[in-house]
């Protein structure tokens, strides 16, 4: 069973690999878009790593709901709507979205995600001991 | 000897354009396992064949069209050779028919195991060539594509939705280094343009601007050197291999 300083020592490496950024840009504050400069396919490549690290299957679209950023049933004029904010809340219990839901831009969307959010989802995966 | 210490996976490697690729990267010392579907005796033929080829060569049943078992397939030999470098994907078949007499499961048929079965490949071989920051993939199209032939509907769409697979899934791959291109040839001697050859092969020697039916070697080896380091550079494209068939004019 992993500690969580054990969790975010491999978020940090697979960031580091998959991003190429260095170790100490990886802190948990960091935006995965905005500090560490992640693209899209990034996102499936981080995916990749997470799994291969813990041994866990990730659905694709549960760190990164990519499907509901493009599903016009969700979003108007570049806007997620109420109902899209409430099926966000839903799949990333991880993230806090409170920020975001101000003005819920589709494109400020990717700066959300920060490392400690990556905690978060994968301690949800894995048991972790303090 | 370009591909010692490299591996492929080549679908549709028991016969024609797929066999003859198999036999090129093995005899430049590449690892290959090949997917045939149903001809287990072609299979075993050219594993016999290749005995004594400097690379390593095994044979594996599966239909293209079913993703799962591709998944499964490029998992256990990514365990076992923790690399893949390479894969062409040249399963496929004609089905031919005007569009007014084709049956709905010709139609699936073809787009499933041209173009599907190029998806699912693709996609199992994803994660592996992402990780490793490396790869190949080659994809066998046809000059059908875009030079329509009567009784083709099926196999010229599944061709022209390989193009655009290969071009798209080329951009998504290029940051990852992983390099994606297609070859169209024209008309090559194998099992699948037999019949067409046996009707009207004279006539189309005529078109031909070289006068000849061309051998698997002949796409093989153009193959080869996509799937090589020594096309580094070149990512997106549909290289067409026909003899100047589709250069058109007289
Ligand atoms: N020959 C030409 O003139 C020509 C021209 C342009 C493009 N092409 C393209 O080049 C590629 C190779 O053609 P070819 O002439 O070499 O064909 P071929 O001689 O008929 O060989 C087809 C190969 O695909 C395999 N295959 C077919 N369906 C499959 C399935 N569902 N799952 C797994 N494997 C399957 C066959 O295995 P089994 O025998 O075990 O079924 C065989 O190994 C094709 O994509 C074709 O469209 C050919």
């Amino acid at each position: 069973m992993p500690t969580k300083e054990e969790v975010f020592e491999k978020i940090q490496a697979a960031l580091v690999d998959a991003l190429g950024v260095d170790d100490e840009d990886v802190t948990p504050e960091a935006t995965l878009v905005g500090d560490l400069g992640a693209e899209s396919i990034d996102f499936l490549d981080i995916v990749f790593r997470l799994e291969k690290a813990f041994d866990i299957k990730i659905p694709r679209g549960e760190l990164f709901p990519e499907d509901i950023l493009t599903d016009s049933k969700y979003i108007q004029e570049g806007k997620v709507t109420e109902t899209g904010l409430a099926e966000l809340r839903k799949r990333m219990p991880f993230a806090n979205l409170d920020q975001f839901a101000k003005n819920p831009a589709v494109q400020d969307f990717g700066n959300l995600l920060t490392v400690a959010d990556m905690c978060r989802f994968v301690e949800g995966k894995v048991e972790v001991t303090d | 000897m370009r591909f010692e210490g490299k591996t492929a996976i080549v679908t549709g490697g028991s016969r024609g354009i797929g066999r003859a690729c198999v036999a090129r990267l093995a005899a430049e010392g590449a690892k290959v396992a090949f997917v045939y579907n149903s001809n287990r005796q072609a299979a075993e033929s050219l594993l016999d064949e290749l005995k004594s080829a400097p690379g390593e060569v095994r044979a594996l049943q599966a239909d293209v069209r079913d993703l799962q078992r591709a998944h499964q397939l490029v998992d256990s030999l990514f365990d076992e050779w923790e690399r893949i470098d390479v894969l062409i994907n040249s399963a496929g078949v004609v089905k031919d028919g005007l569009l007014g007499a084709m049956t709905a499961d010709q139609w699936r048929e073809v787009i499933e195991t041209n173009l599907g079965g190029t998806f699912n490949y693709c996609h199992a071989v994803t994660q592996p060539m992402m990780m490793a920051r490396r790869g190949s993939i080659v994809n066998l199209s046809s000059t059908a594509a875009e030079f329509a032939a009567r009784g083709q509907v099926n196999y010229a769409a599944s061709k022209g939705g390989i193009n655009g697979l290969t071009r798209a899934l080329a951009k998504e791959l290029a940051p990852r280094n992983v390099r994606v291109n297609a070859i169209a040839p024209g008309m090559i001697e194998t099992d699948m343009s037999q019949v067409v050859r046996g009707i009207a092969g004279d006539q189309i020697k005529k078109m031909i601007p070289l006068k000849r039916i061309g051998r698997p070697e002949e796409i093989a080896s153009v193959a080869a050197f996509l799937a090589s380091d020594e096309a580094a550079y070149l990512t997106g494209q549909v290289v067409r291999v026909d003899g100047g068939l589709s250069l058109g004019g007289y």
